[in-house]
């Protein structure tokens, strides 16, 4: 068995990674060993001396791996690895016991989850997670109102502001979970002109679905089953077939059977 | 002049005697509940016991440190465990007083009654300030639950944890409370102690809660079964946590159950009163995000009327649809909203009034450009308009279709609900749910322990009047004349 590194050369190891992520051109692969070699230096360290993790200056360094780790897949789009690494940092974020200095990465990571679970479409999850965060910082950093304003508009349904708020994001950061966002929000908007609308030009459906260009409209349109007519320009949404009316034979059935056994119980 | 004296005598004695009286009455008090809880332990009949802690909250006002050490001084001697006699040591300790002379009484000391005890102390300490000491010997009283756990002792520990985390809560040092919190859950259910589990169950969801983990609390809450026979006051405030769990989480019909259920628990009077507007609060809110409008006659009852009304204009704003209304109530009660942890739900409530105004526009206009729904409601701009009414159409808010080249909304003929199945389902909630209440009351009631056997006798003796009923019968014949001879002479 390998005997646990020590502080200083995770550090040192830390500082070259964390060089050749600020690079203009990062080695992926390189540095994704060299991450991995970080934490499980970390892990064993800890193992090795459980005492270490009252050290504030360990977990300063800790806490530094983890948000590079969350950094790095968000360049390599590792959605997955991105919750497990932010799921760490929350007890550094939200339990400091250690009266660590509050990290200068945590409001825009904490945004980027937000947004994730928005775009994930996990609305109870980012409200729970809202409910820890600062009410001075809600209503004020700009990471997090990002955020906030974005899930309102969801709500209310302005996609409009929606598709605006792509133009003013915080950090380019946001814009990795903003395109995932965008295809959420273009089959809601789907939805919702589907049932509101008799039928569209080819013009106006482009434009209030987002589309910049005919062909990727008419694909779209071939996915959800619409009737496209060329020679009007039109596209034509299937008119909802209206079931309410119907005799619910079974469901009345099942509920008076109910009722029988429920009241023979009583008498 | 003799009556002059007698009159000074008077008043020179009876502070003095009304102090001596008072111990006598505190001291017989005590004794006496002692006596229910041993007369439910030799019993095991719960209800004794409960009966003992009913009057736990009138004794508090008049307790006095000296008093119980007295009390607690003719049970030392008797304590035959160690766990117990350590107990009571510490109280005693813990209450500054000194064990005296042990007056060697007949009775055995049980941990019921140490425990009791420590009740009386946990609740002396925590009037006087001493959170400290109070910590201290809440600890003692843990540990000696977690070691004797025997089911007697379940309605006493259940409260003596119930002031253990009320320490912790004053100082504000409530995680400190929450492993041990959790590995006493883990003892009560396995011992099978309901009360302790329920109250356990209730204060770590307080205590999750109070640092806003709410996702741990819904973990716990998922992964463990609040039992189905405690107490209707824990009932009633587990529920409310739930509730606001689940209003959290966007559950709002689960939540909206939930605290209904908990409204409906607690009694409503001078005394929940704040447990009352807390749940109302909360619950105002959800009916709104469900769509719903509370009932006006709610913020009409007096205990809720004052502490509601933010929540009654809030309600207004919703109802009328208006937005700039809505957000100037928000801005002015902001800090109250604040205070009762509600803002981040009441910001959630803008979208629910966009819908509110727009399903009124659309009962009154059979035709509406975008442009003056757009007016009407503040928006910002037309396209942000027609999104939103496209976004009501599909929710269902309103029945109508837009017109997107001439740029107006129209409204569908408004079709007669009891041609729907709508009323039906109304109907099957309703009943549901008093089928339901039924069920719960036959489930909840009572019957005395050995009742069934008086039953038993019962039909002995009427099958045993019944044969000799049989042989009357059969005698009658006999006896005919008799009876004649007996009916000749009545006459």
């Amino acid at each position: 068995m390998s005997s646990a590194p020590s502080s200083q050369q995770i550090t040192s190891l830390y500082e070259t990674t964390r060089a050749a992520m600020n690079e203009a051109n990062p080695d992926l692969g390189g540095i994704k060993t060299r991450l991995s070699q970080l934490k499980i230096g970390i892990v064993q360290i800890t193992m090795q001396n459980s005492q270490v993790t009252h050290d504030p200056t360990f977990q300063l360094l800790k806490r530094s791996i983890l948000e590079m780790g969350a950094e790095f897949s968000i360049k390599t789009g590792h959605i997955a690895g991105f919750e497990r690494y932010l799921a760490q940092l929350e007890s550094f974020y939200f339990d400091n016991k250690l009266g660590l200095a509050e990290s200068k990465v945590m409001y825009p990571l904490i945004g980027l989850n937000l947004l994730r679970m928005l775009s994930e479409n996990l609305i109870a999850d980012f409200h729970t997670t809202l409910e820890r965060i600062d009410l001075g910082q809600l209503q004020s950093n700009q990471f997090i109102v990002h955020p906030v304003k974005l899930e309102q508009a969801l709500m209310e349904g302005s996609y409009k502001k929606v598709w605006q708020a792509r133009a003013e994001v915080p950090t380019p950061e946001y814009l990795f979970f903003m395109d995932i966002l965008m295809a959420t929000i273009r089959n809601e908007v789907a939805s919702c002109v589907e049932k509101s609308y008799a039928s569209l030009p080819f013009s106006d459906a482009k434009s209030v679905l987002f589309f910049n260009s005919l062909d990727e409209l008419l694909k779209f349109a071939n996915e959800h089953h619409w009737t496209v007519s060329p020679s009007e320009k039109r596209i034509t949404f299937p008119s909802a077939v209206d079931n309410t009316r119907q005799f619910q034979g079974e469901n009345i059935m099942k509920q008076s059977l109910l009722y029988a056994q429920e009241l023979e119980r009583i008498v | 002049m003799s009556n002059n004296e007698s009159a000074s005598m008077d008043v020179e004695v009876t502070p003095e005697q009304k102090k001596a009286e008072e111990r006598r009455i505190l001291v017989e008090d005590i004794s006496r509940n002692v006596k229910f809880l041993e007369r439910g332990i030799a019993a095991s009949e719960i209800h004794y016991i409960h009966r003992a802690l009913r009057v736990v909250s009138a004794l508090r006002k008049r307790l006095q440190p000296d008093v119980l050490g007295e009390v607690i001084t003719t049970y030392l001697a008797a304590a035959n465990q160690q766990v117990v006699s350590d107990c009571l040591k510490s109280i005693l300790e813990s209450l500054g007083q000194h064990a005296g002379a042990a007056v060697a009484s007949a009775k055995v000391c049980e941990p019921e009654v140490a425990m009791y005890f420590g009740l009386l102390a946990q609740l002396l300490l925590l009037d006087g300030n001493e959170y400290e000491r109070g910590a201290h010997v809440s600890h003692v009283l843990v540990a000696m639950v977690s070691s004797t756990q025997r089911r007697t002792l379940d309605p006493v520990a259940s409260r003596v944890f119930f002031y253990y985390s009320r320490f912790f809560e004053v100082v504000d040092r409530l995680s400190d409370a929450r492993s041990s919190l959790l590995n006493a859950l883990q003892t009560a259910t396995l011992a099978s102690m309901r009360e302790t589990k329920a109250m356990l169950l209730t204060l770590l969801l307080r205590n999750y809660m109070h640092y806003k983990l709410y996702d741990q609390a819904e973990r716990l809450a998922a992964k463990t079964s609040f039992p189905p026979d405690a107490p209707n006051n824990l009932l009633a405030r587990y529920l409310y946590y739930m509730g606001r769990i689940e209003a959290i989480q966007l559950n709002y019909s689960q939540a909206q159950l939930h605290l209904l259920e908990a409204t409906r628990k607690a009694p409503l009077n001078a005394t929940t009163a704040g447990f009352q507007q807390t749940v109302h609060k909360v619950c105002v809110i959800v009916d709104l995000l469900m769509g719903n409008i509370p009932e006006r006659s709610l913020f009409r009852i007096p205990i809720l009327k004052k502490p509601l009304q933010p929540y009654f204009e809030l309600t207004q704003a919703v109802r009328v649809g208006d937005l700039s209304q809505f957000q100037e109530v928000v801005h002015r009660y902001q800090d109250k909203f604040l205070q009762d942890q509600v803002l981040i739900l009441v910001q959630r409530l803008r979208h629910n009034v966009i819908k509110a105004g727009i399903r009124s526009i659309s009962v009154a206009y059979s035709r509406i450009s975008l442009r003056d729904i757009c007016l009407k409601l503040h928006l910002d701009s037309e396209e942000d308009a027609e999104y939103i009414v496209a976004k009501a159409i599909r929710d269902g808010v309103i029945d109508a279709t837009i017109d997107h080249e001439k740029g107006f909304v129209k409204s569908a003929e408004i079709h007669n609900v009891y041609a729907t199945s709508d009323p039906q389902h109304a109907f099957d909630k309703r009943i549901t749910f008093c089928l339901n209440l039924y069920n719960e009351s036959v489930k909840s009631m009572r019957y005395p322990g050995g009742d069934h056997r008086k039953e038993l006798a019962y039909a002995d003796e009427a099958i045993k009047r019944e044969r000799e009923f049989a042989q009357e019968l059969e005698n009658e014949d006999f006896d005919d004349d008799v009876d004649g001879d007996a009916m000749d002479e009545d006459l």
